[in-house]
């Protein structure tokens, strides 16, 4: 085992460690503490075992692989950094509360998931990290036990089991597409064009990680679930968790042109939530409902753009999808954790600490000449530049800036606390880290993805190159929020987690069908009645069975 | 009508009346009743093809006769033991059917 | 086949051990029962352990001929992979509920026993007679007693406790099961005019699809299916368990249906010719399905525990006849795929079963009563049992790594190999209600409790650890490598390389 597979096996093993920690009481106490120190090996990981060979371990009588290309090397880092921003953030955030250990052993499980996600090969390690990233995430949010915190955790639960559902099916028609018994993914999407259920099988991997990215109409869970969590879950939750189904996207769906229509398909629905969700976004005065409506809609320009790059196949088309949701799981993932100081500083600090830098992430995340964002949107401009396809982008940007100068108008007037007060240092140190880091990162991994050295200013010479086109959706999303600000009390309120009120109705539904089944079966219980069906057996198995001989 | 086909067919029907006996029957000890009746039109069966598959210079195939035996055994057993619960219920609930109470739950159906 | 293979006494010392200690135990009664019945059952996981690895080191069934009289006109013991498998599985379930019944069964040193506490060690070596005597019978009469057997001993652990519920409802089992051993025992009459043997493996290939073999192929079905609460004969099964003691609802339903369930797959993989057994298969698959889709839904409906519980069985019971179309029907790789996954999900099911019903029975306990809505406090009550029954629930659902996920894969990946894919749905739908009414009892027990509930009774832990011991087997039947599942495809006609 070379010193790079080494490293993707500890990046598996820390959480497990810290785990089988809490067995015992009195290691138990320390592990909240230590929960900053598990996804390290995972940004070490990702820093110098990309592009390594993967590693095949034959376990459980399957070939298990763990394999990092580069695009799922960028995920993986940006995910590890916010883990442990954030669980450097939960302890002092929960307090000493009781619930704090239980909190770390559902915190571990899905860091577990969240991270083997980007490092799975084969379809079962990828299925099992992908079940435990969406089902621990339940304990998460049903941290505070209050009755919103559950219904949030059941809706998540229940669309995460359906969209598991979705994938297993789609993993079982792919393995069977397969000629050997291989369940590497790569000889899977080998496969895939090949097969005759192809259609299901893109149907199904489009239901499932779209559900967990929060595609339109699957995103109702997100709204939920990040104004219920605890601030460090919701950060983990819109920054690494929702990257899960992105990167299940990029894995799963093949990159030479077999798509055909899917592309187009998957690039409308990307567009279609981008501005679903800020038409739904700008209703909402929970700053984190807010924030969460924002990963919905940047979640949609992601997939947008992973349609159109494998529709047209472009080339790179993985590595600037995967650039371009690196920034957005650092800087939301900063900006929930802005939303968790905001209560904590007050006066010129607040000013200069939180409420700037946020604002400069948040206009980054419409293209803000200078930011993170605009790098990103760079990367992905050669899939999203056609025509019609660009303006919408273009437009979606706007909407993006008005979403986020929302937010930061719903930031500012949480209750700030008293001007003398000094936060302790270990979050805003993580808050300033991350915020650093969704600045700085996408300018140092620019170079990785596309030609040009970024300290020679790629964005700047776009903006001399091009000005308008890169200014005019922030200047036009700066006039909205200005104009929402002045009437937006005027818009309908809408509930959180939109679409949701629909499926009340399929509830009653189905609650009529389960009343109409146990009255039936209680008819089957009686004495007579199962007598004749035994009878009845008979006579049929007896007509199956010379029919078949006949 | 040779002989086994008049046993066979009177097996026939005392497996019919037995099984009707046991489904529709209400009392406990009907029930009994009608599963030994049941029983015996089985071994009443058995005795038929003893008789059909008799080796040369026997006059049955005596592996069935074993088996009736064995299953005369069995039946006398669930026999003793369903009277026996039967029984203790009448002793416990002076009721002489398996029918729930009126006030049943679901698991008592 | 026509001779006793070397080792073959290990499937006399499996049958006589229990036995033999039943009825010494009976003698000596007190506390020397309850010790005479551990060590046995501890021996038993070891004969077990002993037959499985013989029959893997042979590559071939193990035969015992009492007597040293071969059949058509002596009884075979057969020990081949199915049994070997099935026997251990049985043998580890019987002594963790051994273990459990400690703690209710015991007799303390100064007084005499309880009759409850005498009956608990005699019938639960009763059980582990009929259940070895049941998997490795090989002549179909004598599994018609061994059947017998299992039904008695069963029905009386459940009326241990000698409520008036129960009577009634056990006297309803026994009238329904006598009726399936008396169609099952027309179908071997049927049978041995017919070709003048029982043994199974004779008359495997030897059969002809002529009218009186397929009337008892039907009639043998259909008692096995009355035994195995097959949808939509499954009425007894929800009130036997409603009052049984949590050990008999275990061994109920954890390994007396899966002893039916053998008897089953004897009957249609081996005694019925391939034709016609194909065509009726997909009748049973279809009850099976039936009985998944309206078990998980009323399930979930249920207002008590062990009800939820004992419909939660009926719904996996289903997932056993699912295997039947897929193994006759399919290629051989496709066919040998599926008969592993039915009989791991036969394994892990009696696994976690057992484990649901110790831990619901250690919850009702605790909290004096098994309503479902009203389960909170049992979390801090007893934080292991709810453990075991949350681990239970997720190798009932399908998730990842457990063994009721990895019979599930087999089982989907068969289906969808030989292009029968509804049965796909309906193994995927019953996965999700399954998580349906797990979420609902589990959301239940981490809830508070009720303002006005009494405490909680604080139980000891070694009955909580059986159930999670029990619990975690069956989550590490899924960490197995699939290699060493190797030991199930051993005798199974039509499996490469299988003698008849």
């Amino acid at each position: 085992m070379t010193g790079a597979q080494g490293l993707m096996v500890l990046t598996l093993a820390a959480p497990l460690a810290l785990l089988l920690a809490c067995l015992w009481p009195a290691p138990r106490r320390r592990v909240p503490g230590l929960l900053w120190l598990a996804p390290l090996p995972g940004l070490l990981a990702a820093l110098f075992a990309a592009g390594a060979p993967p590693l095949v371990m034959d376990g459980a009588g399957l070939r298990l692989t763990l394999a990092l290309d580069a695009p799922s090397a960028l995920l993986l880092g940006a995910a590890a950094l916010l883990w442990s921003a954030a669980g450097a953030y939960a302890p002092a955030y929960l307090g000493r509360q009781a619930g704090l250990e239980r909190f770390a052993v559902w915190w571990l499980v899905t860091l577990w998931g969240s991270l083997g996600v980007f490092l799975a090969g084969d379809l079962v390690t990828f299925y099992l990290t992908f079940a435990a990233v969406s089902l621990a995430a339940f304990g998460l949010i049903v941290q505070d036990g209050t009755p919103r915190a559950r219904r949030a955790g059941e809706i998540t639960l229940l669309l995460a089991v359906m969209g598991e559902v979705c994938l297993l099916l789609a993993f079982a028609l792919l393995a069977d597409a397969v000629p050997t018994s291989s369940l590497a993914i790569a000889d899977a999407v080998a496969a895939l064009p090949g097969s005759p259920a192809r259609g299901l099988i893109l149907g199904l991997l489009v239901a499932g990680f779209g559900l967990k990215a929060g595609l339109v109409p699957l995103h109702v869970w997100l709204p939920l679930a990040h104004p219920a969590a605890p601030m460090p879950a919701s950060a983990v939750l819109s920054g690494a968790i929702v990257k899960a189904g992105i990167i299940g996207l990029l894995r799963f769906l093949p990159a030479d042109g077999a798509l055909e229509g899917w592309g187009d398909g998957l690039a409308a629905l990307g567009l279609f939530t981008a501005f679903w969700a800020v038409g739904c976004g700008i209703t909402q005065t929970n700053p984190k409902t807010v924030l969460a409506y924002s990963t919905v809609s940047q979640m949609g320009v992601t997939v947008a753009a992973l349609g159109m790059g494998l529709a047209l196949a472009v080339p790179g088309t993985a590595m600037a999808v995967a650039f371009y949701a690196m920034h957005h799981v650092l800087a939301k993932g900063a900006l929930f954790l802005a939303v968790g100081l905001a209560g904590a500083v007050g006066g010129a600090r607040r000013t200069g600490l939180l409420l700037l830098p946020a604002l400069f992430l948040a206009l980054g995340f419409g293209g803000l000449p200078g930011s993170g964002g605009a790098l990103a949107k760079l990367a992905v401009k050669p899939q999203l530049d056609a025509g019609l396809v660009g303006a919408l982008a273009a437009l979606s940007a706007a909407g993006s800036t008005l979403l986020m100068l929302h937010f930061i108008r719903r930031l500012a007037s949480l209750p700030p606390a008293d001007a003398t007060a000094r936060p302790s240092w270990v979050p805003l140190l993580a808050w300033l880290g991350m915020a650093g880091a969704a600045v700085l990162g996408p300018w140092v991994l620019f170079g990785a993805i596309g030609p040009g050295d970024p300290w020679l200013g790629d964005s700047w010479e776009a903006l001399a190159k091009d000005p308008v086109g890169l200014l005019w959706p922030v200047l036009l999303g700066a006039v909205l929020a200005l104009l929402l600000g002045r009437w937006g009390g005027h818009l309908p309120t809408v509930p959180e987690g939109d679409l949701l009120v629909l499926a009340g109705r399929v509830g009653r539904g189905g609650a009529i069908i389960g009343a109409a089944v146990s009255h039936l079966e209680k008819r089957l219980r009686a004495w007579p009645t199962a007598g004749l069906a035994l009878l009845v057996l008979v006579l049929a198995l007896f007509g199956a069975l010379l029919a078949g001989a006949g | 009508m040779s002989g086994p086909v008049l046993y066979g067919l009177l097996g026939a029907a005392l497996v019919a009346l037995g099984l009707f006996g046991l489904v529709v029957q209400a009392a406990v000890l009907r029930k009994i009743l009608a599963f030994n009746l049941l029983g015996g039109g089985v071994f009443l069966l058995f005795g038929v093809v003893a008789r059909r598959t008799a080796p040369a210079g026997l006059a049955a195939d005596p592996v069935p006769q074993a088996m009736v035996i064995t299953g005369i055994v069995v039946a006398f057993a669930a026999t003793a033991l369903a009277v026996a619960m039967a029984l203790r219920m009448y002793q416990i609930t002076a009721a002489v059917t398996v029918s729930p109470p009126p006030d049943a739950q679901a698991g008592d159906a | 086949m026509t001779a006793t293979t070397p080792a073959g006494w290990l499937l006399v010392v499996a049958l006589v051990l229990p036995v033999a200690g039943m009825l010494l135990a009976f003698v000596l009664g007190g506390r020397a029962a309850e010790r005479l019945a551990l060590l046995l059952l501890g021996l038993g996981v070891g004969v077990g352990v002993a037959v499985s690895a013989a029959v893997l080191r042979m590559g071939a069934p193990i035969v015992y001929l009492p007597g040293g009289w071969a059949p058509p006109l002596g009884l075979a013991l057969v020990a081949d992979g199915v049994a070997a498998a099935m026997l251990l599985t049985t043998a580890l379930v019987l002594f963790a509920v051994a273990l459990f019944g400690r703690a209710a069964h015991a007799t303390p040193p100064d007084q005499a026993e309880t009759r409850a506490a005498l009956a608990y060690w005699c019938f639960l070596l009763a059980l582990a007679g009929s259940l070895a005597a049941a998997f490795l019978g090989g002549d179909l009469f004598n599994l018609f007693v061994a059947l017998e057997m299992l039904t008695f001993a069963a029905l009386s652990l459940a009326c241990l406790e000698g409520k008036p519920s129960q009577f009634r409802s056990e006297l309803r089992y026994l009238l329904f099961a006598l009726i399936g051993s008396v169609l099952y025992l027309l179908g071997t009459a049927l049978l041995y005019g017919g070709y003048g043997t029982l043994d199974f493996r004779l008359l495997a290939g030897r059969t002809r699809a002529d009218l009186p073999t397929l009337l008892a192929a039907a009639l043998m079905t259909a008692g096995l299916a009355a035994k195995m609460a097959l949808f939509p004969l499954h009425l007894w099964l929800p009130p036997a368990h409603a009052g049984a003691p949590p050990a008999a609802s275990a061994l109920l339903s954890g390994l007396v249906v899966k002893a039916a369930f053998v008897l089953l797959l004897r009957v249609w993989i081996w005694v019925l010719p391939p034709l016609p057994a194909m065509a009726a298969a997909p009748l049973l698959a279809a009850l099976g399905a039936a009985a998944i889709l309206v078990g998980s839904l009323v399930a979930l409906r249920q207002a008590r525990l062990k009800l939820l519980v004992a419909y939660s069985t009926v719904a996996q019971i289903g997932y056993l006849f699912l295997m039947l179309p897929l193994v006759l029907s399919g290629a051989a790789e496709t066919a040998s795929h599926a008969w592993l996954g039915g009989l791991l999900q036969a394994g892990s099911h009696a696994f976690a079963k057992a484990a649901m019903f110790l831990a619901a029975g250690l919850i009702a306990t605790a909290l004096g009563h098994d309503r479902v809505t009203a389960l909170g406090g049992a979390g801090q009550a007893v934080p292991r049992a709810v453990f075991a029954f949350g681990l239970a629930g997720l190798s009932l659902m399908g998730i990842p790594p457990s063994g009721g996920f990895t019979a599930k894969w087999l089982l989907l990946t068969s289906a969808l190999g030989d292009g029968q894919w509804w049965w796909a749905a309906v193994i995927l739908g019953g996965g999700l209600l399954t998580g349906g009414y797990v979420y609902r009892v589990l959301a239940g027990t981490i809830a508070a409790p009720p303002g006005d509930a009494p405490r909680p009774r604080p139980l000891p832990h070694g009955p909580q650890n059986v159930a999670l011991g029990l619990a975690l087997i069956s989550v590490a039947l899924g960490l197995l490598p699939l290699a060493s599942f190797g030991l199930v495809q051993i005798g199974r006609p039509g499996a490469l390389g299988a003698l008849p």
